[in-house]
């Protein structure tokens, strides 16, 4: 890959000019039209935030208001109530273990086949990636029955070990695109020179795909962190995460709790616009399930 | 500057070719890669067979089953009657057509427009603030279709919602956009289209990034109109990746399921159910598992031939790329 320090634009095609005209900033009819598009995508996302600030009055008046006094109060008592904390709790529980676990097991089976190339290995790649895109709800009866059989609804191990299945072919997809990358020079020379094949692989390999480390891991946190059907389905009170609950709020009762679902809405995408701002040059590579590398 | 991953076509490890002649040292060295290779799998394939192949064959066995969780029957096996079922019935028929036209309503219309707003983008590659504007225009995308869906059912909403104070105030009478059977489907498929269309920009913007800059150059050089770059020199190296973003696009309009569930549920009547809401609705809200089961499997197939069709052109690309190393 390139920039180790991420600088977003430093591979753009008329930027490669040298060190000096990278800070040439420059406002063009382009570039305001870019600002405006930009802004108007994140409109109804703004408009959200901004909903999180008012009070429920203020959220239903009409017309709608632009201009208001900001409380925190739906922020105050969101986390007053002690099932948000751990909704949260519950979804950097599943989407972090899961995900750890998927990129391990995904780094040694991309390593093999990169390596190795075991018989099969386009075919197990082909359908590792077509279960990503069969629509989810055609699994949730099998898996629903499969739980109860092996009394996983509704408990961490179930769901983890199911996030683990669903991280796992970007993982690999995205890991043997860096191994390959990595040339089989690495592997030969240490063998030859008599490291164990262990060495290679963590000593020598490992260290050379961390950005694929780094992608995988981003977006699998992304993936889980939004996965909705099968938490519904298959976890319970102990182990929703936050899209359930934005979920739930909306069939609580007759009318929505618009404050409620606007202040959770926004505590929910504040980590996923982070994440995007500091990880935008692997959005390409987790946007695409680890199948087109480069930059934006 | 960007590669589709290409499967590697490096020799085979001489190990792994030694036939039986070979030294004892080579001999073992080729059994310890088989172990190797076998072994570092092993963690893959049991999460793979506990929780794919499992699944699969049990969702399998379903389709052949009459099995409806609220009648007191039970299973009984039917053979494929649940999928002759399915050749003939209307509403599904009906929600697999509504899904290929929604299918090719929004992939034109992400296409276009994320095309148009890539390309203006990556003339405006010195921006100032390029990485906050892209992650403003980036985080539609990524957020959970169902928050997304939540999000607009505020926005939309017929008394104090945004849009309606917009219309309003332009002089039109405020529209039932969610209700309306006139207007679901689009209202639908515009916040799709919003949804997916940064991702569109974001492959044409990694399209244009892939066409050689000494390639750019040359046409500056030369003089070519902007019409004549786009088609002679952009387009031939742009168009693969543009390509594997309208198929993945392709590919999750089949799966657009949260989204709808959460603003319309498929309704007004039918209006917007597509094929993987009405599967939903036939599983959880009729119990019908075996018939759901049947169109799961259809669903499967349809999933794995649009991943051939992927990986086709994945593989085109992959290839083209070795031959123009070489």
């Amino acid at each position: 890959m390139t920039t180790p320090d991420g600088t977003s634009s430093a591979d753009l095609p008329s930027v490669r000019l040298g060190e000096a005209s990278q800070r040439d900033r420059r406002w063009t009819l382009a570039s305001l039209f870019s600002w405006v598009v930009a802004l108007i995508f994140f409109a109804p996302i703004a408009w959200i935030a901004m909903s999180a600030f008012k009070t429920t009055g203020q959220i239903l008046s009409v017309p709608p208001l632009f201009i208001f006094q900001p409380t925190l109060e739906n922020f105050t008592e969101m986390f007053q109530d002690p099932k948000i904390p751990k909704f949260f709790f519950n979804s950097v529980l599943l989407s972090v273990g899961s995900v750890l676990i998927a990129i391990a097991v995904s780094f040694l089976a991309a390593y093999s086949f990169s390596r190795f190339k075991p018989p099969g290995t386009d075919f197990l790649m082909f359908l590792l990636l077509s279960t990503r895109f069969v629509p989810a709800a055609a699994f949730v009866i099998p898996f629903f029955q499969l739980f109860g059989i092996l009394n996983f609804r509704n408990t961490y191990v179930g769901l983890i070990i199911f996030y683990v299945m669903f991280s796992v072919p970007f993982s690999v997809w995205i890991l043997k695109g860096f191994i390959d990358g990595v040339s089989q020079r690495f592997d030969e020379t240490g063998l030859v020179n008599g490291a164990s094949r262990a060495h290679v692989i963590f000593r020598v390999v490992l260290p050379q795909v961390k950005p694929g480390l780094v992608a995988a891991f981003v977006f699998n946190i992304i993936f889980v962190w939004n996965e909705f059907l099968f938490n519904f389905q298959l976890g319970g009170t102990d182990t929703n995460s936050i899209p359930v609950a934005l979920f739930t709020a909306l069939y609580q009762g007759g009318a929505v709790n618009w404050t409620y679902v606007s202040a959770l809405g926004t505590a929910y995408v504040l980590p996923l616009a982070v994440l995007i701002y500091f990880f935008q040059k692997y959005l390409l590579v987790g946007m695409t399930f680890g199948t087109v590398r480069g930059e934006v | 500057m960007t590669e589709a991953v290409i499967k590697s076509k490096q020799p085979e490890l001489i190990q792994g070719k030694t036939g039986k002649s070979a030294p004892r040292k080579a001999k073992s060295r080729f059994s310890s890669n088989t172990l190797w290779s076998g072994g570092l799998l092993v963690p893959v394939l049991l999460f793979f067979i506990l929780m794919n192949v499992v699944p699969t064959i049990w969702m399998l066995g379903l389709s052949f089953y009459d099995y409806t969780l609220t009648s007191a029957k039970g299973m009984e096996f039917i053979g494929f009657d649940n999928y002759t079922r399915l050749l003939n019935d209307g509403p599904i028929q009906l929600a697999i057509s509504r899904t290929f036209l929604f299918m090719v309503l929004a992939v034109i219309l992400q296409t276009l427009l994320g095309a148009l707003i890539g390309f203006l983008f990556w003339r405006a590659d010195r921006m100032p603030g390029r990485r906050l504007a892209l992650t403003l225009l980036f985080t539609p995308m990524v957020l959970a279709p169902l928050s997304s869906g939540l999000f607009w059912r505020l926005l939309l909403d017929p008394v104090f919602g945004l849009i309606n104070y917009f219309i309003s105030s332009l002089g039109f009478e405020p529209v039932n956009f969610l209700t309306n059977p006139d207007w679901a489907f689009t209202t639908v498929l515009l916040v799709d289209t919003w949804m997916w269309t940064p991702f569109m920009a974001l492959m044409t913007l990694a399209a244009l990034g892939s066409v050689p800059k000494a390639e750019l150059e040359a046409a500056q050089v030369d003089n070519l109109s902007m019409w004549q770059r786009l088609i002679h020199v952009i387009i031939p190296y742009a168009k693969f990746i543009i390509v594997l973003g309208i198929l993945l696009r392709t590919i999750d309009v089949f799966k657009t399921m949260d989204l709808v569930y959460l603003m319309t549920n498929g309704g007004p009547g039918d209006r917007t159910e597509l094929i993987a809401v009405g599967l939903y609705r036939l599983a959880f809200q009729s119990f019908n598992l075996g018939y759901s089961s049947a169109l799961a499997v259809l669903l499967l197939f349809i999933a794995i031939a649009l991943t051939s069709i992927y990986l086709f052109v994945l593989n085109l690309r992959a290839r083209k790329e070795l031959k123009d190393q070489s």
